[in-house]
């Protein structure tokens, strides 16, 4: 019946020990006790060998102690092991398997372990009534694009994916400093994201033509840069324009500062008047208090209006 | 569609920039997003206000941020004068930023020929540019005679052969004033 084959025992002891498993319907121990014994887990299972459970602990306290004591086999453990015996809690700190049963039909599946579906897990879904992918592009359906939409912005008047190289030799030439410069800021600043955006537009279809050129490369890269440089010479102009404008605002504020003609704090909204001729105080203002005080020499230069140019602006 | 921003709009003052922002097409993405080249500086809350100011585009609350590293090169300069094979150098990063965006957007087709751009005379030119420095270079010797050359100095053997025509050095063009060095 078994695999394995033991030398037949001497002498043949059946100890019998009444384990307090037995209330809870466990059947008795029974233990073949010889002068030779295998260990326990190599001793194979006989019809009159019932299998017991029993715990771990109360298992070895058991085998040592009929093992250690062979000679006293037919002696039951001593008096002060009893207590062992009658532990019922396990020793391990381990839940059982008894203690995981908390109805829970998702417990141990995972997304990321590929578990897979429970066998007795119920979805909301059925997998046949799942909608198939559409996997050949050319299957799929168009989808319309507003024509209004702002990515517009980055392709040519055309919206062709790039410029032929005639479309894109067909510009103009750069706006000239001697017409910039009689334009306001409105004007100037619109100009401005004008060029901005053509750049975009330029760059945005440079990258796409080189991506179709391949190795060998297209026309086309010299027609783009042509029409960059007019773009970024307008730019160009426009700074200057703005820069030359600055300089002529300061050096004016400078010099009416100095003027003793010139009042830069009077208030036009309120009656004020900025410009006073010499001749012209001297007839009006001559011994007045108020005059005087508005013509103060002492004042000194005021700092530039912060209202108009806010220090977070970035030029 | 001309509503409002979804967001808060920004507070920096940006009146003239000067920088580039390119539409990047990625055809593996789908049609609901966008993708830009930016500035290394760029922040997303940037491109945001970028793109609504600029472009009025209201983009969706995700924005997705990636600076792409390249690689080392050969060369101190990327367009050196002339090649520094010992000295390496990296080129700059680029970032590119992917939107949500609200309305989908799908790019142009691509052009079905490339007559315009004189694609395939380019691809011949350079085929022919390429095999004439082939037969300059160093081992021009080694090279076997082509096939188009061979073949007239068999026709003009043949003739001198046959009497048809007579031996002159210089293959007869010296003769004729029209030789090496001689204009016509």
């Amino acid at each position: 019946m078994s695999d394995f084959q033991y030398p037949a025992p001497e002498r043949t002891d059946v100890v019998h020990v009444e384990h307090p498993c037995t209330a809870t319907g466990v059947p008795a121990l029974h233990l073949e006790v010889s002068n030779w014994l295998p260990p326990l887990s190599l001793r194979p299972h006989s019809s009159a060998m019932p299998p017991c459970k029993m715990h771990c602990t109360s298992a070895s306290l058991l085998r040592s102690t009929i093992l250690s004591s062979s000679i006293y086999a037919s002696t039951l453990p001593p008096a002060f092991l009893l207590p062992a015996f009658a532990q019922t809690a396990p020793f391990s700190s381990t839940p059982t398997h008894q203690a995981r049963k908390d109805h829970n039909r998702n417990r141990g599946v995972s997304a990321l372990r590929h578990t897979g579906i429970g066998k007795h897990q119920r979805l909301s879904v059925r997998v046949s009534a799942l909608p198939q992918p559409v996997l050949d592009p050319a299957r799929r359906s168009a989808v319309q694009v507003d024509p209004d939409h702002g990515l517009w912005g980055f392709f040519s008047k055309e919206r062709t994916l790039i410029s032929t190289p005639e479309e894109m030799n067909g510009y103009g030439r750069s706006w000239t400093i001697q017409e910039l410069r009689g334009k306001d800021w409105d004007d100037l600043h619109k100009l401005w994201w004008t060029c901005v955006k053509e750049q975009n537009r330029i760059a945005t279809g440079e990258l796409e033509r080189k991506r179709l050129a391949g190795e060998d490369g297209m026309y086309g890269d010299y027609e783009a840069s042509e029409r960059s440089k007019e773009v970024k010479q307008t730019m160009s102009a426009t700074r200057f324009v703005l820069t030359e404008r600055w300089y002529a605002y300061e050096n004016a504020r400078v010099e009416g500062m100095e003027d003793e003609e010139v009042d830069l704090y009077a208030d036009p909204e309120r009656g004020e008047r900025a410009y006073l001729p010499k001749d012209e105080t001297e007839d009006t203002f001559l011994g007045s208090a108020e005059g005087n005080e508005r013509v103060d020499r002492t004042r000194r230069i005021p700092p530039p209006d912060e209202s108009r140019r806010p220090s977070e602006a970035r030029v | 569609m001309a509503t409002g921003p979804l967001f808060r709009v920004g507070q920096k003052e940006l009146y003239l920039p000067n920088f580039e922002i390119i539409f990047k097409r990625t055809p593996s993405q789908p049609p609901t997003s966008a993708t830009f080249l930016v500035p290394l500086w760029f922040s997303k809350l940037d491109l945001r206000d970028y793109l609504y100011h600029a472009y009025s585009l209201t983009i969706g609350a995700s924005i997705r941020s990636y600076v792409q590293q390249s690689r080392i090169r050969q060369g101190q300069t990327p367009d050196p004068v002339r090649p520094q094979y010992k000295r390496w150098h990296r080129p700059r990063a680029t970032k590119r930023m992917t939107v949500e965006l609200d309305r989908p957007f799908v790019w142009p087709a691509e052009p079905e020929s490339y007559t315009p751009w004189n694609k395939e005379e380019t691809k011949m030119a350079n085929e022919d540019q390429m095999e004439y420095q082939r037969r300059q270079g160093g081992d021009k010797d080694a090279l076997a005679v082509p096939d188009e050359r061979r073949v007239k100095m068999r026709e003009q053997a043949r003739a001198l052969l046959e009497g048809k025509q007579t031996w002159r050095p210089g293959g007869g063009r010296m003769a004729e004033g029209v030789g090496m060095y001689g204009r016509r």
